[in-house]
C-alpha cells in the first residue's frame, strides 16, 4: 500500500506550481500517493490549511515567501503564513521555496520559523527538490546550499546578528545612506546609528567609518 | 543788496585771483613797464603839485601825467589817480580840467563799478559846481551822499573809514540849502555831518558845523538855541589850533543874536569879548573890522546919539578899505548910510547907500543890496526914490522867486535822483527775485531729480532683489521636480525591478522546474541535451535576478538631482553659444548635506560666470569641476579666453554679484587672470 500524502503548494506562479507538480509526481508516483492542493494567494491558503486542521491535515507545506497578502491584512507573505501554519498543522513539514537569497532574510526565516526545508529558487534544479522532498518526508530537514552557506558563516563568528542588524548592514552595502536608512528598516535614525556602533563594537573596529565597516561586513560574510 | 554786494565782493576776488595769475603768467618785462608808467605818472604829478615851480611847467607836468593815465589799465588805480590829477589841476587853477578829468573818472567809475571812485567824482564836482551853478553842484552832492550812505551799510569797507568825507559832502549840502534859506534841511545835513566827523574821529570841522547850527537857528528865530551853538563851537575848537579864530567868531556870532533880539548890552559884551583877541586880531584885520563895525552898529541901534558910533564905524570901514574887504565894506557902508540917514544928513547918507549898492552888486549880496535900495528909497528925491523902490520891490520878488525855484529844483533834484536809485533798488530787486526764483526752481528741480532718482534706483534694487527671489523660486522648484522626476524615475525601476524579480523570474523558473521534472522522466537518449538547456535557463534567471538587483539597487538620492540640474545649465548653456564644456563633480560631496541657498549661490555663480564668458572672454572651452577638500567645496570655472588684466577691469555688476554671494556664504573668491591667458575663477565656500 502506497504511503499517502497530502500537499499544499502556495505560489502566486501557477506555472512554478506546475514545475513543483512535475518534479514530484513524475518520479515519486509509485512510493508515494501525492495528494496535492494549490492556493494562490494568502487568503486560499489559510483557508485551505485552516480547514485541514479539523481533519485530513495536511502532511507538507510548500510555501512561497512572496505572496498576494490576505485581504483583511493580516497575512501580508509567506512567512506569516507559515507562522500560523506551524500553529494550526504542528505535525506538517514547512518547505519554504523562496526567490530572495539575501542573509538577513534567510536569517529571519530561519529564526521565525525553522522550516523542515528551505530552497532558494535560483538554485534549485529538479533533482534537488526531489532529493529535499525524499529527505524532509523521511524526516531529515534539508537547505539549499546558500541556506548552508549562511549558517556556516554564522558559526564562524561567535556571536550573531540579528534581522535589524543584517537589514542595515544589507542596505548600507546597497549603498544607501545612513540618513535614508529609516526608509528601509523600520527603526529612526538615532536608533540605526546605534546599531551601527554596536556592530562595528562587535566586529572591534570601533570609530571606523561606513566603508570599512561593510568590508569588515564582507569579511565576516555578513553580506 | 547784500547779496549783490557780496556778489561783486566774489567777482572782485576773482578778479584779483585772476590779476595774480595774470601778472604770473607776464613776463618780468611786462611788469617792470607797469610800474615805470605808474613812476611816470607819480613824478609828473609830485612836479604839478609842487608850488616851486611856476603855473606852465606845473601845468605842463600835469599833462604829461595825463598822458602817461592813457596806458593805465581800467581800474581803480586809474581813478584814483584820475582824481588826484584833477584835485592838481584845481590848485593851478585849472578848473576846466579839474571838471573834465572828475567827469572822466565818473564814467570810468561807473564802468568798473567803482562806488568809492563814483562818490570822490560827485564830490569834486560839487565843489567845481558849488559856486557856478548851485542846482549842479547840489545834484552831485546829493549823489555822492547817497552812494556814502550805501558803501556804509555794506561790509565792503572799513567801518567809518569813509564817515569823514562823507562829512565834507553833507556840510556842503548843508551849505547850498542854507543858501536858499531851506533852513530845516540845512539843520539836518548839518547833523548828520556832525554825526559822520564824530565817527571819523577826525574833528576838525566840528566846530564849523556848530557854527552853521548857529546861524541857522538864528535864521529860524531859535535865539537862545543858536547861542547855545556858538558856545558850543568856541566849546569844540578849544584846544585845537583855530581855537582863538573860533572863540572870536563864536563871540561876534553871539553878539549879533543878542542885537536881533535887541539885547543890545550883552550884545556889546560879546563883541569887546571877541575885540579882547587883539594879538589875533592884528592878524585878521577883516575880523576885526566886523567886530567894530558890529559893535557901533549895536551902539548905533542902542542909542542913535552915541558919539563914539561914527568914530568906530569910519574906523572900521578904513581897515576894510585898506584890505579890501569888499563883503565887509558894503556892510560898513550900509551902516554909515543908516547912521546919517538917522542923523538926518542924507546926502550923506545918500553916497554912502550908494556905495553899499555898488559893493553889494559886485559880490551878488541880495540882502545887503536889498537893504541899500530900501535906505536909497529914503535917503533919495522923489523920482530917484520910486526908481529905487522899483529896484528894491523887483529884487525882493526876484530873491523870493529864485530861493523857491531853487528849493523846487533841489526837491526835484531829490526826487529824481531817489527814484532812479528806487528804480535801481527795485530793477536789481527783480533780478534778485529771478536770480532766487532761478536758484530756487532749480534746487527744487534737483531735490525733486534726485528723490526721483531715490526712488527709481530704490525700485530697481526691489525688483532685482525680487527677481532674485522669483529666481531662487524657481531653481527650487526646478529642482523639487527633478527630484520628484528622479523619485519616479526610481519607483519604476523599483517597480520593474520587483516585476522582474517575482513575475519574470517566477515564471521562468516554474518553466525550468517543469522541464527538468519531465526530462527526469524521460529516457530517450536526450536528456543531457535538454539538461543544458536547462542550465542555460538557470543562467538566464541568473541574468535578470542580476538585473533586477541591479535596478533594485539603483539608489540615487535627491543630491545626484543637484548635480543634474548644474549639468544640463552648463550643457544648455553651452550649447546655446557653442561651446565645448567639461564638467566634473567630486564624489565626496554630499550635497544633501549643503543648504538649498547655498546650492542656489553656487548654481547662480556659476551661471553669472558662464554668461561672462560669453560674453566677454571669447572662448571656446570651458573647464567647471566641483571639488572638495577639507570640509569645502570648491568651484573653479576655467576658459581658454582673452582674459583681462585684473587690476584694469572695473568690477562690474556681474563680478560685484559674484562676490557678494560668495561672501554671503562666508567662502572666498579669485578672479585669477592674465591677458590672453583666459581666466579662471576660484569659489572656495565651507560646507
Amino acid at each position: 500500500m502506497k504511503k499517502k500524502l497530502k500537499v499544499l503548494m502556495i505560489d502566486d506562479h501557477p506555472m512554478i506550481i506546475e514545475g513543483y507538480k512535475n518534479t514530484l509526481l513524475g518520479e515519486n508516483q509509485n512510493e508515494y500517493q501525492i495528494k496535492i492542493d494549490i492556493a494562490s494567494n494568502c487568503d486560499e491558503a489559510y483557508d485551505l490549511i485552516l480547514s485541514s486542521a479539523k481533519g485530513n491535515a495536511y502532511d507538507m507545506l510548500f510555501i512561497d515567501i512572496k505572496l498576494p497578502p490576505s485581504s483583511d491584512g493580516t497575512i501580508t507573505s509567506g512567512e506569516d503564513l507559515a507562522k500560523h501554519a506551524k500553529e494550526l498543522l504542528p505535525k506538517a513539514k514547512i518547505i519554504i521555496l523562496t526567490m530572495h537569497r539575501e542573509d538577513h532574510r534567510i536569517h529571519n526565516i530561519l529564526k521565525n520559523i525553522n522550516p523542515s526545508g528551505f530552497l532558494i529558487k535560483s538554485d534549485l534544479t529538479s533533482s534537488e527538490l526531489l532529493q529535499a522532498f525524499n529527505n524532509i518526508v523521511n524526516g531529515t530537514p534539508y537547505y539549499s546550499a546558500t541556506v548552508n552557506n549562511h549558517f556556516r558563516k554564522m558559526m564562524n563568528n561567535n556571536f550573531s546578528l540579528d534581522e535589524k542588524n543584517l537589514k542595515i548592514l544589507y542596505h548600507l552595502s546597497r549603498g544607501v545612506k545612513t540618513k535614508n536608512l529609516p526608509n528601509f528598516v523600520s527603526l529612526s535614525l538615532s536608533a540605526i546609528e546605534k546599531r551601527k556602533n554596536q556592530i562595528k563594537e562587535m566586529f572591534s573596529i570601533p570609530k571606523a567609518d561606513d566603508q570599512k565597516l561593510l568590508e569588515e561586513a564582507r569579511k565576516r560574510g555578513f553580506v | 543788496m547784500s547779496l549783490r554786494y557780496i556778489c561783486w565782493r566774489k567777482l572782485f576776488v576773482f578778479d584779483f585771483i585772476l590779476l595774480i595769475l595774470f601778472s604770473c603768467n607776464t613776463n618780468q618785462t611786462d611788469a617792470d613797464n607797469a610800474i615805470l608808467q605808474n613812476d611816470n605818472f607819480q613824478s609828473y604829478l609830485i612836479i604839478g603839485k609842487d608850488s616851486n615851480y611856476d603855473k606852465e611847467t606845473r601845468y605842463n607836468a600835469l599833462d604829461k601825467a595825463y598822458k602817461s593815465l592813457n596806458t593805465f589799465d581800467n581800474d581803480s588805480l586809474k581813478v584814483r589817480s584820475l582824481s588826484k590829477l584833477a584835485l592838481a589841476f584845481n590848485a593851478i587853477g585849472e578848473e576846466e580840467h579839474y571838471e573834465k578829468l572828475n567827469r572822466k573818472s565818473l564814467k570810468l567809475s561807473e564802468e568798473i563799478n567803482d562806488s568809492l571812485g563814483m562818490a570822490r567824482a560827485y564830490d569834486n564836482l560839487g565843489v567845481y559846481y558849488r559856486k557856478k551853478k548851485l542846482d549842479s553842484a547840489y545834484q552831485f552832492y546829493y549823489k555822492a551822499d547817497g552812494i556814502y550812505q550805501k558803501l556804509e551799510k555794506s561790509q565792503k569797507y572799513q567801518k567809518d573809514s569813509l564817515a569823514f568825507e562823507h562829512g565834507r559832502v553833507l556840510i556842503d549840502l548843508a551849505k547850498i540849502s542854507r543858501t536858499v534859506k531851506d533852513y530845516s534841511e540845512s539843520d539836518d545835513l548839518t547833523i548828520r555831518a556832525i554825526q559822520k566827523f564824530e565817527q571819523s574821529g577826525n574833528e576838525r570841522y566840528i566846530p564849523m558845523c556848530y557854527t552853521s547850527l548857529g546861524i541857522i537857528a538864528k535864521y529860524m528865530g531859535r535865539f537862545e538855541e543858536s547861542i547855545d551853538y556858538h558856545k558850543r563851537a568856541i566849546e569844540s575848537a578849544k584846544n585845537t589850533d583855530k581855537e582863538k579864530q573860533y572863540a572870536v567868531t563864536g563871540f561876534n556870532n553871539i553878539g549879533t543874536v543878542y542885537k536881533t533880539i535887541g539885547q543890545f548890552d550883552k550884545a556889546k559884551d560879546y563883541y569887546k569879548k571877541g575885540l579882547e583877541y587883539q594879538d589875533y586880531l592884528l592878524e585878521k584885520p577883516k575880523t576885526k573890522a566886523r567886530l567894530l563895525d558890529n559893535l557901533a552898529y549895536v551902539k548905533f541901534l542902542e542909542n542913535s546919539e552915541d558919539k563914539d558910533v561914527v568914530d568906530i564905524l569910519l574906523n572900521s570901514l578904513k581897515i576894510r578899505e585898506e584890505n579890501n574887504d569888499v563883503f565887509g565894506i558894503g556892510t560898513n557902508t550900509l551902516h554909515l548910510a543908516e547912521y546919517y540917514h538917522k542923523k538926518g544928513q542924507d546926502s550923506l547918507a545918500k553916497m554912502y547907500a550908494i556905495r553899499a549898492k555898488n559893493a553889494s552888486e559886485n559880490i551878488n549880496n541880495n540882502e545887503e543890496l536889498l537893504s541899500s535900495y530900501k535906505l536909497l528909497t529914503e535917503v533919495s528925491d522923489s523920482k530917484e526914490g520910486l526908481e529905487y523902490a522899483r529896484s528894491y520891490i523887483k529884487l525882493n520878488d526876484s530873491i523870493v522867486n529864485d530861493e523857491r525855484t531853487f528849493r523846487d529844483k533841489f526837491a526835484r533834484i531829490k526826487f529824481e535822483t531817489d527814484e532812479l536809485e528806487q528804480e535801481k533798488a527795485e530793477i536789481s530787486k527783480e533780478n534778485e527775485f529771478l536770480v532766487i526764483a532761478v536758484l530756487g526752481l532749480t534746487a527744487l528741480f534737483l531735490l525733486v531729480y534726485i528723490i526721483f532718482r531715490q526712488q527709481q534706483s530704490n525700485k530697481e534694487l526691489l525688483f532685482a532683489q525680487a527677481q532674485q527671489e522669483s529666481n531662487e523660486e524657481i531653481y527650487r522648484l526646478l529642482l523639487n521636480q527633478q527630484v520628484k522626476l528622479e523619485e519616479g524615475r526610481q519607483l519604476e525601476q523599483q517597480r520593474m525591478s520587483e516585476e522582474l524579480h517575482d513575475g519574470v523570474l517566477g515564471r521562468l523558473f516554474g518553466v525550468r522546474l517543469s522541464l527538468d521534472g519531465i526530462n527526469q522522466r524521460a529516457n530517450d537518449g536526450f536528456t543531457e541535451a535538454r539538461n543544458k538547456y536547462i542550465e542555460e535557463l538557470k543562467s538566464i534567471e541568473k541574468e535578470i535576478r542580476l538585473i533586477s538587483h541591479d535596478l533594485g539597487t539603483d539608489t540615487l538620492t535627491p543630491d545626484v538631482a543637484y548635480i543634474d540640474v548644474v549639468e544640463s545649465l552648463i550643457s544648455d548653456l553651452c550649447h546655446a553659444h557653442k561651446m565645448e564644456f567639461e564638467f566634473s563633480n567630486d564624489e565626496n560631496i554630499d550635497w544633501e548635506e549643503v543648504e538649498d541657498q547655498k546650492k542656489v549661490n553656487l548654481l547662480r555663480i556659476l551661471q553669472e560666470s558662464l554668461q561672462n564668458i560669453f560674453k566677454h572672454a571669447n572662448a571656446t572651452e570651458v573647464k567647471i569641476s566641483f571639488g572638495y577638500e577639507d570640509g569645502k567645496i570648491n568651484l573653479t570655472i576655467l576658459d581658454n579666453g582673452v582674459g583681462f588684466k585684473s587690476t584694469k577691469v572695473k568690477r562690474g555688476i556681474g563680478l560685484k554679484n559674484i562676490t557678494n554671494r560668495v561672501r554671503q556664504m562666508s567662502g572666498v573668491v579669485d578672479f585669477i587672470s592674465n591677458q590672453g591667458d583666459g581666466t579662471k575663477v576660484d569659489v572656495s565656500v565651507p560646507m
